[in-house]
């Protein structure tokens, strides 16, 4: 059976699951939650699905998964279980620190951004401050990485790690938080964002430098020799 | 006019575009296809979107917003709104003297930059305190400096982005170094910072 993603365009905690859907080229069926402005998710109708009033929802065999990180796990253990990460304990304890980082990022740069850009309620002030801490460690880590020529969180190979952090991460902006100061963060977003399957959110755009002018697409002679990066 | 260092040679591959700040001012600094480096003032002149939100494709930067394409002149080649039209040259990006060498990149000097002898990188970056406060824990807020760094020789290039905001990009001696070097500065960081508030 399909899995059934209630899911909000906006919310970053769905758009990883369709993120991941699509770099699995997994079949999701997808049903639109008005969050804003309907306020769907305090909704009688929502609440008796998910009592947290939360997002995302994935519906899947008979149960219910209410938790990110929880809907990245069954996506990969049902259709690539190498997205999962090696499976030695050490393989195993990285995955869940970083999926662990996921929330916080979540609870931070995520929880600051409706603030900042729909006028919810709150201070995010913290939230930044929090949020800071996290993507410095994250650029160490991804820094360290590289040293050993390593592009992604766990490895030479994306895993549910890597797309459970990259939605928030890459949205920092919408939070009054630049990136800049974090270059390892930036060439990891440019390896997400190069992967086959990759699909944007609003906000998030696609590896535009990986495709052609249109015009050099078509092979318009008087605009080859521009752009011919591939 | 003196250089200033704005981020690793490594941390921006052919292909790449990054934002930066110098003194206040917003750069974006790309690196096009055959490899050449170049930092403009980070503005489109059409519609004033960030050029660093961009992207490179061959030896043009492209806008973000509307596609305007900018050859490494800065001189506008092409948008796509009117493919056939050849832009005045009077649309233009705004070019900042850039050079690539010892590991960096660096913005706004004249003459030849700063030799740097430690050739590993480790990585950049940025301190949240003003420059006295840096300067007590780094030994310099602006300009290069080489230090022993609990027995690991260092070399740091300090870029001050703005008033409570410096930039730093660290270079090594030795790649075993990276990890403790690394570490050093973020504990460094946490004083200069700590220091300030």
């Amino acid at each position: 059976m399909t899995p059934v993603l209630h899911d909000w365009v906006l919310d970053a905690g769905c758009y990883r699951v369709r993120l991941l859907a699509s770099l699995l080229g997994a079949d999701l069926d997808l049903r639109s939650v008005d969050v804003h402005p309907g306020d769907a998710l305090r909704s009688e109708a929502f609440l008796l699905l998910n009592p947290a009033g939360t997002l995302p929802v994935m519906e899947v065999d008979g149960s219910v998964l209410t938790d990110g990180p929880a809907c990245l796990t069954w996506l990969a253990a049902t259709h690539d279980a190498g997205w999962l990460g090696d499976p030695s304990p050490g393989g195993r304890a990285a995955l869940q620190h970083w999926l662990g980082v996921s929330h916080e990022l979540a609870a931070t740069l995520g929880a600051a951004r409706p603030m900042d850009m729909l006028g919810a309620s709150g201070d995010p002030r913290p939230l930044r401050l929090a949020g800071r801490g996290h993507l410095r460690r994250l650029d160490a880590a991804l820094a360290r990485g590289r040293w050993d020529g390593r592009a992604f969180l766990l490895g030479d190979r994306p895993t549910i790690a890597d797309v459970a952090c990259f939605p928030d991460v890459a949205l920092a902006g919408d939070c009054g938080m630049s990136l800049d100061p974090y270059p390892s963060i930036r060439l990891w977003m440019r390896a997400v964002r190069g992967l086959p399957g990759f699909v944007p959110m609003p906000g998030i755009h696609p590896l535009h430098e990986a495709s052609p002018f249109p015009e050099d697409a078509r092979g318009s002679g008087a605009d080859a020799a521009r752009g011919t990066a591939a | 006019m003196r250089w200033t260092a704005v981020m690793l040679a490594a941390d921006l591959p052919p292909g790449a575009a990054a934002g930066t700040t110098v003194d206040g001012t917003d750069l974006a600094v790309w690196r096009s296809a055959s490899g050449a480096v170049h930092a403009w003032t980070d503005r489109c002149p059409h519609r004033g979107m960030r050029l660093s939100h961009g992207f490179v494709r061959g030896e043009t930067l492209a806008c973000i917003y509307h596609g305007w394409r900018y050859g490494t002149d800065g001189a506008c080649r092409h948008i796509p709104a009117h493919p056939s039209l050849t832009p005045p040259k009077t649309i233009a990006a705004t070019d900042h003297a850039c050079r690539e060498a010892g590991g960096l990149i660096w913005v706004g000097g004249t003459g030849e930059p700063p030799v740097i002898e430690h050739p590993h990188p480790v990585r950049s970056l940025e301190v949240a305190a003003p420059p006295e406060a840096v300067a007590r824990a780094f030994g310099a807020a602006e300009g290069v400096r080489v230090l022993d760094l609990d027995g690991r020789a260092a070399t740091l290039a300090l870029q001050p982005v703005a008033s409570a905001a410096t930039r730093i990009h660290a270079l090594c001696a030795r790649p075993d170094d990276r990890l403790a070097l690394s570490r050093a500065l973020d504990a460094r960081r946490a004083r200069a910072e700590g220091d300030a508030a």
